[in-house]
């Protein structure tokens, strides 16, 4: 008996892959009807452990198919491809409140997919009958990562490979400063020149004490414009949380930025007309009466900006917008009032008569943090805006199966509309790379 | 491309026809016109070739896709690497898109270039030299921890490798490995043993395999890594030309014993089944694979024998340190060609072995594949199969024996879907070409093979509920 379940054989194809696509994890050899559990570990860079794990059970030919078979326990159930990784959660004893981001975009997430008898729950003293390490790729082969410094930027310029020129992408995060790159590296290796932005703590910022104006993003727009490989008319925005706020202002009120379409996720339009950005940054004031605290002292920000203004001073003009923009809320933002802000953009588009540019995604059960897809979903964390001394814990929200795949859809759905619109029906000089 | 006459066409023929790109290809001057016309007209997208998965094993077959291209119209793939010595290598091939303005290596046909037919991984096998480089180069890659960068770019018409006039319509960047995620890595200088080992990730412990080339000497790991990669922890031996091994590097200066010891490393190694270990040899390597077996006593599970002789004109160092130079014995053997290249292959036939090295074949008692390149012109490959067979039937262990033989192989049958070597610089003092045999397609088609039916036999061998 010993001798044949020790001859199971594990396999996940492809063992590399970018983060956004699928694989096929397969058991084989097993004997019929064997208990198991298909568990997959990783050791994040801040040097915490996540798991995830699914009971299964082999079929007459001894193999579970991970793509095909039913889960019947674990940190996720039913047919799930890819729950080996969006249900990732820290290991038991881990510190509370704990978000998965890989910083360092040049080396791969590494995942170890294992095999252990019988359906388990703790793994700690466990002998894996089998298993493989999986490689998940921010960057494709090719691409390449340029730092970005001149014109006081503080920015990170992702390539596709080849000559190009390639459609451009501005990318921007929200109020916990920093240079987020994995989203724009992921861009870069679906074609498209993706400069990752950091607009609350560039160098500048912290070397002179101000924040940002305007003409930063103007900057980092035209860097990409002027850029040999990027073509310089087809220049996209995306923003999340804050970064729509900044997206908006800059796609309506910007007389330099000739946007061809802009991506916002849960964020808002409500922002003071003709504000600084450290006036606007300053608005959404995070001791705010509004603030609520959860049962399990999770800080709420979403009732922050509301009730959604009606005084026009008070929210970016989108009825002025003349590229299409595609916006992304999850219903169960509890940061962001997002699906309110989302709303009251429909309507005020549908007023100016430009309600066509609009494409709305909406998510139920999905919280604030829709990032590109398979990792693991976070429902509060540890979180420092910028300009803040205090590490709070903030309520993002989400229910992490409908969450999961709203992100899975969403960003389906954000690299087919960046496709349509940087890529004109008119005469073209621009070429395209992808592994999709 | 006018090679093929225009026939009448019937209806029928029409609709069966339009897959079979070579004909359509004698039309091309009518089509080249409509295409030129297509190209610059706007496209609903720009053309795209893909190239999955972008991160392969090198032993892994890839889909190549070229789409949102103007259809019937002539395309050039092109491949191109530079190796771990930095000499570029490149291929490329001629299609026809289809009426849905794809291209799909995986089903469609290339009529011409570096391949012709239906050949998904043709631009791998089918690299070559870039033109103005050394001469006498063969692909080896030294370093198995990084992968080979291979950049593929989609051409307009029907161009031979980046002519300067050719618009490059798209780009994908492909890596190929050697080593799957998580296998290790080691060096090994244990005992007097030289050699590199590879794990395959996770506890284990795994069957292992003995892994031996030939007189080229030095350590070359990298069809250990695959082996690795597929789960069987795998032993790249030196025995010869190394500088960690003792003596000069122009002899071979290790016995029986060295042989031994490194079966014992493995079966003493915690992570490996003492019961579940095998031999792999490619030409002399075959000998010593033999020699371990039938005269050394090793308790070898299986034996794979790759264009290898069935006993030797060299010794190996005998037990008062005699050892032999590979020249200086078998030059006598050598046989040279119009061109003045040199064949080895007459030092492997079986009527020039030396008498004191004659092995008692008929020891063997485990499962041998035996796998035979016909063009081979290194070794005497046929005529020593030959033998081996004859002798194991003679024994009564016919059953033992599986034998794989290739039309149009050469001596280098290596894992697959890299480019044979039809000769290649063998000494830098004088100036000397060896001639291996094979030819392009033929060879590839054997290393695919091969490799998998390698595989399928140490599944059964080492993996099997039998004997253990």
């Amino acid at each position: 008996m010993d001798k044949k379940k020790h001859c199971v054989k594990l396999s996940v194809q492809p063992s590399r892959a970018l983060m956004d696509e699928k694989f096929i994890v397969l058991v084989q050899n097993a004997p019929p009807g064997f208990q198991m559990t298909i568990h997959s570990l990783h050791h994040s860079e801040d040097g915490h452990s996540w798991e995830a794990f699914g009971h299964y059970t082999a079929d007459a030919t001894g193999t579970v198919n991970v793509s095909q078979d039913h889960s019947v326990g674990g940190t996720y159930s039913g047919v799930e491809p890819m729950g080996l990784l969006w249900s990732l959660r820290p290991v038991p004893g881990s510190k509370p409140h704990l978000r998965f981001r890989k910083m360092n975009v040049q080396t791969p997430m590494e995942v170890t997919i294992s095999v252990y008898q019988g359906h388990q729950t703790v793994f700690v003293d466990q002998v894996q009958l089998a298993s493989v390490l999986v490689e998940r790729w921010y960057m494709a082969p090719g691409v390449r990562r340029i730092p970005v410094t001149e014109s006081n930027l503080t920015a990170t310029l992702f390539l596709p490979p080849g000559p190009g020129p390639f459609p451009g992408v501005l990318d921007l995060w929200g109020g916990g400063g920093q240079l987020v790159e994995y989203r724009s590296a992921l861009l870069a290796s679906h074609g498209f020149a993706s400069l990752a932005l950091d607009y609350l703590t560039p160098k500048i910022t912290l070397k002179t004490g101000k924040m940002v104006e305007n003409d930063y993003f103007e900057t980092a727009y035209k860097f990409l414009q002027q850029h040999p490989q990027v073509s310089g008319s087809r220049i996209a925005m995306m923003g999340l949380s804050f970064g729509t706020t900044m997206t908006l202002k800059m796609a309506v009120y910007s007389e330099v930025m000739k946007l061809s379409c802009a991506v916002c996720i849960s964020g808002s339009h409500i922002q003071p007309v003709n504000a600084t950005v450290e006036e606007i940054f300053i608005m959404f004031d995070t001791k705010s009466e509004k603030t609520r605290i959860s049962e399990e002292n999770e800080v709420i920000w979403h009732d922050v900006v509301l009730p959604v203004p009606t005084d026009p001073g008070m929210k970016a003009d989108v009825g002025r917008l003349q590229c299409p923009l595609l916006l992304i809320v999850g219903e169960d933002d509890q940061n962001w009032a997002a699906p309110e802000s989302a709303q009251d953009i429909k309507e005020m588009m549908e007023q100016a008569g430009n309600s066509h540019l609009l494409t709305l995604l909406s998510y139920a059960n999905t919280g604030h943090l829709i990032e590109p897809p398979y990792t693991p979903h976070t429902r509060a964390s540890r979180f420092k805006p910028v300009g803040s001394n205090e590490l709070l814990v903030v309520l993002w929200g989400g229910e992490t199966v409908a969450h999961s795949r709203a992100q899975e859809d969403a960003w389906r759905k954000t690299l087919a509309f960046l496709r349509e619109n940087l890529y004109s029906r008119k005469n073209s000089a621009v070429t395209f790379t992808s592994h999709l | 491309m006018s090679r093929n006459t225009l026939r009448p066409l019937t209806v029928k023929m029409i609709t069966s026809l339009l897959r079979v790109h070579r004909k359509l290809s004698s039309l091309n001057p009518a089509v080249g016109a409509v295409c030129g016309v297509r190209w610059s007209s706007g496209l609903n997208r720009p053309p795209l070739l893909s190239a999955a998965p972008a991160r392969a094993l090198m032993d892994e077959q890839i889909i190549i896709k070229g789409r949102f291209l103007p259809p019937h119209c002539p395309v050039t793939v092109c491949a191109q690497l530079h190796s771990d010595d930095g000499d570029l290598w490149q291929s490329f091939a001629h299609y026809n898109t289809n009426a849905d303005g794809t291209v799909n290596l995986a089903s469609d046909h290339s009529v011409g270039g570096s391949y012709l037919g239906c050949e998904p991984m043709g631009l791998f096998w089918g690299l070559e030299p870039a033109p103005g480089s050394r001469e006498g180069l063969r692909l080896r890659k030294k370093n198995v921890e990084t992968p080979y960068v291979v950049h593929m770019s989609l051409l307009e018409g029907h161009v031979s490798q980046r002519e300067e006039q050719s618009v490059e319509l798209a780009v994908a960047t492909t890596e190929r490995w050697y080593m799957a995620p998580g296998v290790k890595r080691k060096d090994i200088r244990q005992n007097g043993v030289v050699g590199t080992l590879f794990l395959p990730p996770g506890p284990g412990p795994f069957p292992a395999m003995l892994d031996m080339w030939g007189m080229g000497g030095g350590l070359m790991e990298y069809r250990s890594a695959l082996l690795a990669s597929r789960g069987y922890a795998a032993f790249s031996l030196a025995y010869f030309g190394h500088k960690d091994l003792p003596g000069p590097q122009t002899t071979i200066n290790v016995g029986d014993a060295y042989f031994k010891s490194a079966f014992q490393f493995l079966q003493d190694h915690h992570q490996i089944c003492a019961n579940r270990v095998g031999i792999i040899g490619l030409s002399f390597g075959v000998y010593l694979t033999l020699r371990m077996a039938a005269h050394i006593g090793v308790k070898a599970s299986c034996l794979i024998c790759i264009n290898g002789p069935v006993g030797s004109v060299l010794d190996l160092v005998d037990a008062d340190g005699r050892c032999t130079a590979f020249e200086e014995s078998s030059q006598k053997h050598w046989s040279f060609d119009e061109r003045g290249y040199v064949s080895f292959r007459d030092i492997s036939s079986p009527g020039n072995f030396n008498p004191e090295n004659k092995l008692k074949l008929e020891n063997i008692s485990c499962p041998l594949m035996w796998v035979v390149g016909e063009d081979d012109m290194s070794a005497s490959s046929i005529e020593n199969a030959d033998v081996m067979e004859e002798t194991l039937k003679a024994s009564g262990k016919a059953h033992l024996f599986t034998r794989l033989s290739y039309p149009g192989a050469g001596h280098l049958i290596e894992p697959p879907y890299s480019p044979n070597a039809r000769l290649s610089l063998w000494s830098i003092k004088p100036v000397k070409f060896t001639i291996w045999g094979g030819y392009p397609a033929p060879h590839a088609a054997a290393q695919e093979d091969a490799w998998r039916k390698i595989l399928d036999f140490l599944d059964t061998n080492l993996r099997g509920f039998g004997q253990s």
